[in-house]
């Protein structure tokens, strides 16, 4: 058997809703294609997203903890606003601007807090050199995608290294000498930082974590710095885009994404049901099991047609293939479909970039959760975004992923979130 | 006579503290942040029903069952 599976011993498709959920939810099926090290070539050694069974379980408990609701009510009420604001303020120089960057500088602010990334926050050059280290990264996370793999496993490497230099090393400094503290008893454990690295140094030393390699951890804080930055700035481009698609309607959807919260949740939810960040989701029969009634030999290729299972027109009604955030679902549906995953691998951010389920009553509790990336969407919104008539989108062609920009160039009626007189 | 009481077990060995089943049902389940995983409240044994079956078909690795209570 190779480390590295390439061959497998047989390859499965499933396209159906229900079917899916199946292979997401059975704990047969894996996402670890290569079991090399890091040294022998395996960009992604030892992060979450890849690790299986009782090592990803006991990574998964200690790095939830950063997602719990009261975390992310705190940073979508208290703390996003402000800093989104702000940003917006700096990036929107122009009438003209490129949406996908300004989309991936948002997120990466809260993403490299939530990893336990130290950065200069008035820094713009920083925050540039961070999103420049999460586009390589996004090119590791989809390696089994990627047009030449080994271009982008000696980019990544060399990433890696300038990452860890520049902004893991300071950070885990300082949360070692404050886990040496509290581990003394001279601070409270209250003391500690909130985010991914710390709880990494707290806990490193259970054996089930398989965190004993500095490199693992320097890997798993990058990890959780690309997941809350990259899928969330592609998701940001793909709701506008699907809103300039509608023409003539466009206009009066920005303007209820600006005046509703909700209704840019909607927008966001049904743009992640059309554009899923992975169409094809990727899993490996680490034993002979059998989904859905078809029988799965180890080794095989398990693919999860995620954007045809989206459209199901029996759960997402006859018009599942057009854009219609306000298109009424089964509460037992997720407006998403299976854009997050599932399972003991669903995506650990989902609550963060797209908020909490809708109710089908679209009535919601003062507890509800929107996501970041619906708050994104109605500040650009609020800025009067409309496309740029003069410069055409430019798509991420180093992945067969159909749902990646690298360019998005906008037009906006107004720099500031201040709704101009007259209007 | 009232509905059945439930059974509601989580698996400690399973549970991811995803906290699913909190969102669904805040007063059935509480995180161990300890731990690290989920645990049911003794209200649970009470609760809708239908809810504590969504939350164990939901739950991402299947941690959470659901049982008549036997008296």
């Amino acid at each position: 058997m190779t480390d590295l599976l390439t061959t497998y011993t047989a390859t499965i498709t499933f396209d159906r809703f229900d079917d899916i959920r199946a292979a997401l939810f059975d704990p047969n099926l894996s996402r670890t294609f290569d079991r090399r090290s890091y040294e022998q070539g395996n960009i992604r050694d030892g992060i979450v997203s890849i690790a299986h069974g009782a090592t990803h379980r006991a990574r998964r408990r200690i790095e939830n903890t950063q997602f719990r609701a009261d975390v992310l009510r705190l940073y979508e009420r208290e703390l996003f606003p402000k800093v989104m604001s702000d940003l917006l303020d700096v990036l929107i120089d122009g009438d003209r601007v490129d949406l996908f960057p300004i989309g991936e500088m948002l997120s990466v602010v809260l993403a490299a807090r939530r990893a336990g990334i130290e950065y200069d926050p008035s820094s713009l050059d920083d925050l540039q050199r961070l999103v420049h280290h999460v586009d390589l990264f996004s090119q590791g996370s989809a390696i089994l995608d990627a047009r030449d793999p080994d271009a982008v496993r000696a980019a990544v490497r060399t990433t890696y290294e300038e990452f860890a230099r520049d902004f893991v090393r300071p950070a885990w400094e300082r949360r070692g000498e404050i886990v040496a503290a509290v581990r003394a008893g001279r601070i409270p454990e209250s003391e500690l930082p909130h985010d991914i690295l710390t709880v990494l140094l707290l806990h490193r030393e259970d054996p089930q974590l398989a965190l004993e390699d500095d490199g693992r951890i320097v890997r798993e804080v990058a990890t959780y710095l690309q997941g809350g930055t990259h899928t969330s700035a592609q998701t940001l481009v793909n709701s506008l885009d699907l809103i300039f698609a509608q023409g003539d309607r466009a206009a009066a959807t920005i303007e209820r994404v600006a005046a509703d919260t909700l209704f840019a949740q909607r927008v966001v939810q049904e743009t992640l049901r059309l554009r899923p960040t992975t169409p094809k989701i990727k899993r490996r029969a680490e034993t002979d099991t059998e989904v859905a009634g078809t029988k799965i030999p180890k080794d095989a290729l398990v693919v999860l047609d995620v954007v045809t299972a989206n459209r199901d027109a029996k759960l997402f009604g006859e018009n599942a293939d057009e854009f219609d955030p306000d298109r009424s679902i089964d509460p037992a549906v997720p407006r998403w479909g299976h854009s997050f995953g599932g399972g003991p691998h669903q995506c650990p951010g989902r609550a963060v970039g797209g908020g909490f389920p809708i109710p089908a009553s679209f009535d919601v509790d003062a507890d509800h959760v929107y996501g970041l990336v619906a708050l994104e969407v109605q500040a650009i919104a609020k800025r009067g975004v409309r496309p740029d008539p003069e410069r055409a989108p430019v798509r991420d062609t180093r992945t067969e992923r159909f749902t990646r920009w690298l360019h998005y160039p906008v037009r906006f009626e107004r720099r500031t979130a201040e709704v101009a007189p007259g209007r | 006579m009232g509905e059945p009481l439930s059974r509601v077990t989580v698996d400690p060995d399973l549970c991811i503290g995803s906290g699913e089943c909190v969102r669904l049902l805040p007063e059935s389940f509480r995180i161990d942040e300890r731990r690290g995983v989920s645990t049911p409240q003794p209200g649970a044994m009470a609760a809708d029903r239908a809810l504590l079956e969504e939350a164990a078909i939901n739950c991402p690795t299947r941690a959470i069952t659901v049982n008549d209570r036997v008296t």
